[in-house]
């Protein structure tokens, strides 16, 4: 994931979210970025769910399935080791490129 | 994601549609709940849940794709990088996937002969509904195992008829034999032919249509000799008249008789005996006429089919008194039956068995043999799948840098088992697929070491899907046994400890010391099962045979005729015919016997009485010889004198003259001198007198392993079974030849039917012999363990 796609970024949000609060399923994904972005990313719920069965055949999470309190099936998430790396090395390309952008702002 | 379940994703697609469906729902029905809580009625929640998502089915059908083409690529990629890593091990890939096809290859060749010989049912509706019949053998030992007694004689199969009622339909069918035709009458050439009798209803209660013209029908079974009609194998009709439509009506001439061809039967049926092809069928009226009634005639096998509701153990419940009352009479007319042998007779039971796979001899012969063979075969596999584990474990200890490199650059256990084992599955293709190729090969190679020239066995060793199913499966397994352990162990490899240099391999030499055991096991096991063949072969080398069996061919010459009543002119037959024998060039002796001759499986005994004492518990071996027999066999005679043909006069009056081995002398007559003396033997409720003329050195009767046999000679009278012993340099080819050209010429001087022939030359294990032809059969009886037929 070379560049600084939607797709990376959703990525890294994901990655993010899932380090920081733990096994999530994807709904509680999807509520955490729109609450701690304060909606300003505004994403199809549903799209998520692609990019998580993606991230989970690339290796970087995981998934089991559990039974709710409503006897629904859930999938809960979690990071895996190859995960954590990921995350580490996106977040310092994302840390690069927001201050290349920023130093742009605010010297052109 | 874990592999296992990746790969049910793929074999079960709709499972992972299923996980799609409920992780999606899970969302919407959080989000319409969590809108609920904020006052919002159930159905806006739904609706508003629904919105918020998205294109659901679109979604779906990505991930959907995500997850197939991952299977998909990451399969490809390990597929790759499988084929580069054994490119650039060629050696190991080639001993690997070497001895695999080879031990695959064994066992897909051996598998499908035992499918063909013993698994695959019979080729007609309903297979598991037919049974066959059988009965236990009379024997002197009662130790003694002796395979189930098949044949029945024509008044057994009419009383079980009878029994069986309305709960089955029974169905004659004789012996697969050889016959010479002429096609379309008698100035034709000869030419082989394998002929079975079976009765009219025969083809109707196995459900054998016509593929042209008719099959019999109960219409057959009415006139002794009256129906001379011959249905055609489907095969035979292909290979010999290349399909010609216009079959029907076409006559040929059988043992001297015109018959007419009816039909041909349906594509695919080859009668009931596996390893025999029938080409021509006859009905069982016109076999000769005195075994539709003679109830000691027995010459077919009894198949048939149960109607339906009925069962196997109603029938056998329903034969068995019948039978038991039979078998209960037939020791009354033989009073002086030995007393073991009359408690066999009484408490003898009829057998009913599945006819599923047909019946035939060869299967009881060799289905032992075949079995062990097979057994042998899956020996060599643990094997070959073993050295395959100890291969991959030591290159996995080779690759263990590479590995330890791969773990620590992110890459989970499964995916590395994963890996490791899509290159034993790649080796396994492979392997499978040689030995695919080998087996195709090997197969019908190794028919004809069950095969002799005089009872050729062929088998439709058709490779078949069940064949390819079987390979497929061995291939697999293989996989499991030899590739799990291996990946097991590399990937528990620790990339620190590697990475640094350590070579710590605790783990892989107590894996790799286990597979070396399971080789090794395998190995000794079977080098020791090898070795005692061997031994046995040795023993049976060492034998003394009491004769000399080289350069002796054993020729059988037949006359079938209708009517075995002892005619004069079957006597000038047989001597006319030893004359001419023996007065061609390259031979130097000929004898005959009658029936009943060494090696040949055929056997009538009688107890011997000596007059003052006791009848003893047990018979000897009564076999009839022609004039110069023993000097042919170069049987040492040691007093009295030879049979000549005088004799054969006096032996329908009493005293009959009679040679006796020493091994019989023996046991009734102690040291004495034998010549001269007298003893009884009991026939048909009589008791017949018996003067000893000669006396010939011992030899072994029936099998090598019983040792030299006590037997007694009386002189041979014309018959229409007669066995020739022909000591000659020439050739088997030639001495056949010589004897079908002069049996016709002494047949037509004799006005009788013309006669066929069928030969073998004596096999021998070093001085111990038995004719070619009965060596399948005997091998079984002589080498056990059987299964070092192939080396007799």
């Amino acid at each position: 994931m070379g560049t600084n796609s939607a797709q990376t970024q959703l990525d890294l949000l994901v990655l993010t979210v899932l380090s920081r609060r733990g096994p999530l399923h994807g709904y509680g994904i999807a509520e955490a970025i729109e609450t701690l972005s304060a909606d300003a990313l505004r994403i199809d719920e549903g799209s998520l769910y692609p990019a998580l069965h993606r991230m989970e055949e690339a290796g970087w999470i995981a998934a089991e399935w559990t039974i709710t309190e409503n006897k629904r099936r859930a999938r809960l998430y979690q990071l895996t080791r190859a995960g954590k790396k990921q995350l580490a090395s996106e977040t310092e390309r994302w840390t690069a490129f927001s201050a290349g952008i920023a130093r742009v702002l605010r010297h052109a | 994601m874990s592999w296992l379940s990746r790969l049910r994703n793929a074999i079960a697609p709709q499972r992972l549609d299923e996980d799609l469906h409920d992780e999606l729902a899970d969302h919407i029905a959080r989000r319409a709940a969590s809108l609920r809580s904020e006052g919002v009625s159930e159905e806006e929640a739904h609706r508003r849940a629904r919105v918020k998502f998205g294109n659901a089915t679109q979604i779906r059908e990505q991930s959907r794709e995500i997850r197939l083409a991952s299977i998909l690529e990451t399969t490809l990629q390990d597929l790759r990088y499988a084929w580069r890593g054994m490119i650039k091990s060629p050696a190991f890939a080639l001993t690997a996937i070497g001895s695999l096809a080879l031990a695959i290859g064994a066992n897909t060749a051996i598998y499908s002969i035992v499918d063909a010989a013993l698994l695959r049912p019979l080729p007609v509706t309903e297979p598991d509904r037919l049974f066959r019949l059988a009965t236990p053998q009379i024997q002197d030992d009662e130790k003694a195992t002796a395979s189930d007694r098949t044949s029945f004689s024509y008044p057994e199969i009419e009383m079980f008829r009878r029994a069986a009622g309305n709960s089955a339909r029974l169905a004659l069918f004789s012996y697969g034999g050889q016959i010479d035709i002429q096609i379309p009458d008698s100035d034709a050439p000869y030419e082989h032919a394998v002929r079975q009798f079976v009765s009219g209803d025969a083809f109707d209660i196995l459900h054998v249509p016509p593929a042209l013209g008719r099959v019999f029908t109960t219409a057959e079974d009415r006139v002794p000799g009256g129906h001379p009609y011959v249905v055609l194998s489907y095969d035979y009709w292909q290979k010999r008249f290349q399909g010609d439509p216009r079959i029907e009506g076409l006559r040929m001439q059988i043992w001297g008789k015109p018959y007419t061809v009816l039909g041909v039967a349906q594509k695919g049926f080859s009668g009931v005996e596996p390893g025999k092809f029938v080409d021509i069928w006859m009905p069982a009226m016109m076999f000769s006429t005195p075994a539709l009634s003679e109830p000691g005639w027995s010459w077919f096998q009894i198949l048939g089919r149960l109607s339906p509701g009925a069962t196997g153990t109603q029938l056998q419940a329903r034969l068995q008194p019948v039978y038991s009352a039979t078998e209960a009479e037939l020791v009354k007319r033989f009073p002086t039956m030995p007393a073991t042998i009359q408690t066999q007779f009484r408490k003898r039971s009829i057998l009913v068995y599945s006819g599923a796979t047909g019946a035939s001899s060869f299967q009881t012969t060799f289905a032992r043999p075949l079995w062990i063979v097979f057994g042998v075969a899956a020996g060599i596999l643990w094997i070959a799948c073993a050295n395959a584990a100890g291969l991959l474990l030591a290159r996995s200890t080779a690759r263990a840098p590479e590995i330890a490199m791969r773990i620590s650059i992110g890459a989970s256990r499964a995916r590395l088992v994963r890996q490791l084992l899509t290159e034993s599955l790649l080796l396994s293709l492979i392997a499978g697929a040689c030995g695919w190729a080998l087996a195709q090969v090997a197969a019908p190679a190794m028919v004809p070491m069950l095969s002799s020239d005089s009872d050729p066995v062929r088998l439709g060793l058709a490779m078949d899907t069940r064949a390819l199913l079987f390979c497929a499966v061995v291939s697999a397994l293989a996989v499991v046994v030899f590739g799990v352990l291996p990946a097991w162990q590399a990937s528990r490899a620790q990339p620190m400890r590697e990475l640094r240099g350590a070579r710590s391999h605790a783990g892989k030499l107590r894996l790799g010391r286990v597979f070396v055991g399971v080789q090794v096991a395998f190995a000794f096991t079977l080098t020791i099962a090898g070795a005692s063949f061997l031994f046995s072969l040795k023993n049976l080398f060492s034998v003394h045979t009491g004769f000399n069996p080289h350069n002796v061919a054993v020729v059988d010459v037949s006359t079938e005729l209708s009517d075995v009543s002892q005619k004069p002119e079957l006597n000038v037959f047989a001597d006319d015919l030893q004359r001419r024998i023996e007065a061609l060039p390259g031979v130097e002796s000929a004898g005959l016997a009658q029936r009943g001759a060494m090696f040949t499986g055929r056997e009538s005994s009688y107890q011997v009485i000596v007059p003052g004492r006791r009848p003893p518990d047990r018979e000897e071996y009564a076999v009839s010889v022609s004039p110069r027999y023993f000097s042919a066999l170069r049987l040492p005679l040691l007093a009295g004198r030879d049979f000549e043909l005088r004799d054969r006069d006096d032996q329908l009056q009493s005293p009959r003259p009679t040679i006796v081995n020493q091994a019989l002398a023996r046991s009734y007559f102690g040291a004495a001198d034998p010549i001269g003396k007298t003893f009884q033997t009991p026939d048909s409720g009589k008791l017949v007198d018996h003067l000893i003329i000669g006396l010939v050195s011992s030899a072994p009767f029936d099998s090598l392993r019983q040792g030299p046999q006590a037997i007694m000679y009386g002189v041979e009278r014309g018959d229409n079974y007669l066995t020739l012993y022909i000591r000659s340099r020439l050739g088997l080819g030639s001495i056949v030849s010589m004897v079908e050209r002069e049996s016709r010429a002494t047949a037509r001087a004799c006005a009788t039917p013309p006669p066929w022939t069928h030969s073998s030359a004596l096999r021998c294990c070093g001085n111990a012999c038995w004719p070619a032809s009965e060596a399948s059969s005997r091998c079984s009886a002589c080498c056990s363990p059987p299964s070092d037929c192939s080396a007799c």
